[in-house]
């Protein structure tokens, strides 16, 4: 066992934890964290998908480990003092989840593509961006443009 | 029916999101269980062979690890049990195996259980499975349909000669038979309806626990409904009265069908959690899913059409095999049989027969997925009525035109004995045509040549049938605070039932969506349900919330009255109250609740709607794609939806429903590939080997209805979950193979063609 300590969400949190332990399993089994999901075993779907030092990074290929004294953002913590962050709106608004299990990783990488990308994004940028985000359920076309809403709107 | 601002045919945002794009759903392996231990399973890495254990206790001595369990464990437990064989055509039956929840001594496919580890965590387990020591006999086997029913193909069962599990027919064969021998053109198609891999994001997962106690178990598993499951747990695997087990689902990440059925591991966590006195709970991972959940589809079709000169469809001969996997699943025989019953389509066909075949093979078992036989049959149809329009030299319009039933004819009785309500397929048709620009289509494809791609253009046209057997019964409440709940047996998968059932009492009580709460997935809760399935949750729950909305409305008016000290005749139901019609006096629910007469019984409706027959959604999808001719890539370029779904409940979820099939439709018709080697293993076992289609694969889609209401639904509606993926499979195989005849002659690629497909083909015909 090992022991780690990070920030997550804003809040400084610490574990004992197995060295094989992902960071995904920190976070859902240790801080109870169960918003980032767990889609698939080869990196593919991006339903485990968090910001670790402001950048997207897929919670179930990266060990808890690698991530001593980092900054990590789930989901849980993308809300501001109650207030939905504009992305997650525009998922709402535009019907961009039915099942809403990948939804989490989708909004997660959506936020990541706005900060590189800007705000304004186009629907060949936005679907190629998607390329680690797997929905079984929507066709893409409410997230296409729920993203392109949410990153719209951060900017106005 | 009266607009309401939240009622039937609003747009209204969905209750169900708040919680999920926060983090906050409650899906199987989010829910919280003190104390809980993990599973995990030791499976077949081959397809068929015999085994015996040699090392077990080295894994049980393994830190961490608290039992490993065979089938020397579980005797007492029944197997799981097909519920839907099919007789053969002469009245006789194949011997019908369970599967077994852990395999004695032989298995039957790659990924087929043999032992149970439950352990402190998920490391633990996972090192046990792997310490197990196992001596196998691999054994004789076979993988490919048509190979399985050769006589010296290896057989799956001992007692089931050439694997053919069912010999069935629907139809008249000798009449059909005539017809085809007197006919004056008959066309015909051979087409693979390839095996699929359902992929919901969230794979299955449950959670046993047992209370000594109460001597009563309680399931928490992601399905499709959970007394279907209660059901056949108590009755046919645990044999104990139903009242023992409480089965739950909360948040599903997704079912297309597939989490409908029993599956082995719910009954073994709940026996694990008994003998271990402590909560255990199996998490399937993504390779898991691909080996352990049941696949779809997986047909071979002959399909001939007789015609007369000038292309009327005399008669419709299909011949299918269908293929169900090493053991018969929950409904897997039954479904191949449904989708012929549906194999007429919107034509007017005079005589039709079908002959259709199960047949076992080494593989994972094949059951109902999203559309489950429909798409399949559709997708025939489609093919071969743009084959005829070819062989006819008229157009895919004319011909369906010229053959299609008419309004004039309904109710219409087909050669399967369904009774087809109302349906105007012609005028979608034409509407989805004048959408997708038919008319400009030269034009685009002349351009598109110039830039050396070839354009396509095709369509479908389906008919499906939805909501059909079992009916619902449940309960709306007005609750002491004023709001209302909705007890229901069917179970939301990510479809927004929530919502949707929340709008059909909005529109019957006139009161906000936000103010009724929907309960679904707890047999402790909800008496009795049939789940989710055959898309009959809008159509079957929504009725019955309709019943329950107008009942509950006559008891509050009845309590409303003596305080109104009016009639309940000059009462009317509004604005969150009741009132005198006509007069501003006025009661809230919330002041009824409060009422000394307001007992629970007198605030609580129960009702139920069985639908006496099917609906019908129906329509046309239009697809128009380019054919890179040097890399076989196709891009879909415009996809056109013309749909009869009755009446529109909520158009953001109606369309949502469309968007996510079609795209399944074009995961089957261009990439999604199911591969087993030669030695039965399953080469596609994972997201980076089978090809579910991503954002970039597809484009955005043009979606409106054309409704023509269901006479025989109480609300209008028609099913809408499974159409979108019955539409599109033969709408953009008919768009690529036009392509590929226009610049090539090709008439014909299987299912899914893939880039490499269509590029061979087109380096054969350039030949």
């Amino acid at each position: 066992m090992i022991s780690i300590s990070m920030t997550v969400n804003g809040k400084p949190v610490k574990g004992s934890v197995d060295p094989r332990t992902l960071l995904v399993q920190f976070l859902r089994e240790n801080l109870r964290l169960t918003g980032t999901h767990v889609g698939c075993d080869t990196s593919q779907c991006g339903a485990c998908v968090v910001h670790v030092n402001g950048q997207a990074v897929k919670s179930c290929t990266t060990l808890a480990a690698t991530c001593d004294g980092a900054s990590v953002v789930t989901i849980e913590g993308l809300a501001k003092d109650g207030k939905l962050h504009p992305m997650q709106e525009a998922f709402r608004d535009n019907h961009g989840l039915q099942c809403g299990f990948c939804t989490p990783g989708m909004i997660m990488t959506a936020v990541d593509m706005v900060n590189r990308k800007g705000a304004d994004l186009d629907e060949k940028t936005i679907r190629e961006e998607l390329d680690g985000n797997i929905c079984r359920c929507t066709g893409y076309h409410n997230i296409v443009k729920a993203v392109a809403q949410g990153a719209a709107t951060k900017s106005a | 029916m009266r607009p309401m601002k939240f009622g039937i045919g609003q747009a209204v945002k969905r209750v169900e999101d708040a919680r999920l794009i926060t983090g906050h759903g409650q899906y199987t392996g989010d829910v919280e269980a003190p104390g809980v231990a993990t599973a995990s399973f030791l499976r077949s890495p081959h397809a068929h062979a015999r085994f015996a254990f040699v090392d077990l206790e080295t894994a049980r001595a393994m830190p961490g690890v608290l039992a490993v369990l065979t089938a020397a464990d579980v005797v007492g437990l029944g197997g799981v049990p097909c519920l839907a064989p099919m007789a053969n055509a002469d009245g006789t039956t194949t011997p019908l195996p369970d599967c077994p929840l852990l395999c004695a001594d032989e298995v039957r496919h790659v990924g087929d259980a043999v032992a149970m580890v439950i352990a402190e965590d998920e490391l633990a387990a996972r090192d046990a499975v792997e310490a197990i020591g196992v001596d196998w006999e691999p054994l004789d086997l076979v993988v490919d349909v048509p190979a399985a029913m050769k006589g010296e193909a290896a057989q799956v069962w001992p007692d089931v000669p050439g694997n053919l599990a069912f010999d069935s027919g629907i139809g008249k064969k000798e009449a059909t038979d005539a017809v085809f021998a007197a006919a004056p053109r008959v066309v015909a198609l051979r087409l693979v309806n390839n095996r699929l891999i359902a992929n919901y994001m969230e794979p299955r997962g449950a959670i046993g626990e047992y209370d000594a106690g109460e001597d009563r178990y309680t399931l928490t598993v992601s399905s499709q409904g959970v007394h279907g499951l209660q059901d056949t747990l108590a009755t046919k695997i645990m044999k104990l009265p139903a009242e023992k087990i409480r089965v739950v689902t909360k948040d599903v990440g997704g079912g297309f069908g597939v989490k409908t059925f029993m599956y082995r591991e719910y009954p073994l966590v709940l026996a694990a959690a008994k003998m271990l006195g402590r909560p255990v709970r199996w998490l399937s991972d993504r390779s898991e899913h691909f080996l352990a959940d049941a696949h779809g589809r997986d047909n071979v079709t002959v399909a001939e059409m007789a015609l007369d000169e000038k292309g009327r469809f005399l008669g419709l001969r299909i011949d299918l095999i269908g293929g169900l996997g090493a053991y018969p699943s929950q409904y897997g025989p039954y479904i191949h049989y449904l989708g012929a019953t549906m194999a007429t389509g919107p034509y007017d066909i005079g005589a039709f027969h079908a002959r259709v075949r199960g047949v076992y093979t080494h593989t994972t078992p094949v059951d109902a997925y999203r559309g489950a036989g429909r798409p399949e049959a559709a997708y025939v149809l489609e093919r071969l009525v743009d084959a005829c329009a070819r062989e006819m030299k008229t157009t895919p319009d004319a011909i369906r035109a010229l053959n299609f039933i008419k309004p004039a004819q309904m109710p219409y009785r087909t050669p399967t004995k369904r009774t087809y309500d109302v349906g105007e397929f012609e005028g979608a048709m034409r509407q989805a045509l004048a959408r997708a620009d038919a008319a400009g289509f030269s034009a685009r494809a002349a351009q598109a040549k110039a830039q050396g791609k070839l354009r396509g253009f095709g369509f479908a046209s389906y008919i499906e049938c939805t909501a059909w057997g079992e009916g619902e019964e449940g309960s709306l409440t007005l609750n002491e605070d004023g709001s209302f709940t909705v007890l229901v047996g069917t179970q939301s998968n990510g479809q927004g039932h929530e919502t949707a059932y929340a709008q059909v009492v909005a529109q019957y009580l006139d009161v906000p969506v936000d103010s009724v709460r929907v309960v679904q997935g707890d047999t402790d809760r909800v008496a009795t349900g049939n789940g989710t399935g055959g898309s009959r949750s809008i159509p079957v729950g929504s009725a019955m919330v309709a019943r329950a909305s107008d009942k509950l409305s006559i008891q509050l008016k009845e309590l409303a009255s003596d305080r109104l000290e009016a009639a309940v005749a000059d009462l009317e139901i509004a604005d969150g109250g009741v009132r005198i019609a006509g007069t501003d006096r006025a009661i809230s629910f919330a002041d009824i609740a409060r009422l000394p007469k307001a007992t629970p019984e007198a605030r609580r409706a129960v009702e139920s709607y069985t639908p006496p027959e099917a609906t019908y959604p129906n329509g046309t999808h239009v697809c128009e794609l380019e054919v890179d001719p040097e890399t076989g890539q196709v891009t879909i370029e415009r996809y056109t939806i013309c749909d009869d779904f009755g009446v529109t409940l909520n158009p953001l979820l109606l369309a949502g429903q469309v968007h996510g099939g079609v795209v399944q439709g074009v995961g089957q018709a261009l990439s999604e590939r199911t591969v087993y080697s030669e030695d039965g293993q399953l080469l596609s076992a994972s997201l980076m080997d089978y090809g579910v289609p991503r954002a970039a694969d597809v484009g955005s889609f043009h979606f409106e209805t054309r409704n023509v209401p269901s006479t025989t639904n109480p609300l209008g509606l028609k099913g809408a979950g499974e159409a979108g993926s019955i539409g599109s499979c033969p709408a953009v195989m008919n768009a690529l193979v036009d392509a590929l005849h226009r610049n090539y002659g090709i008439a014909h690629i299987d299912m899914p063609a893939t880039p490499l497909a269509i590029f061979k083909a087109i380096r054969a015909a350039a030949r």
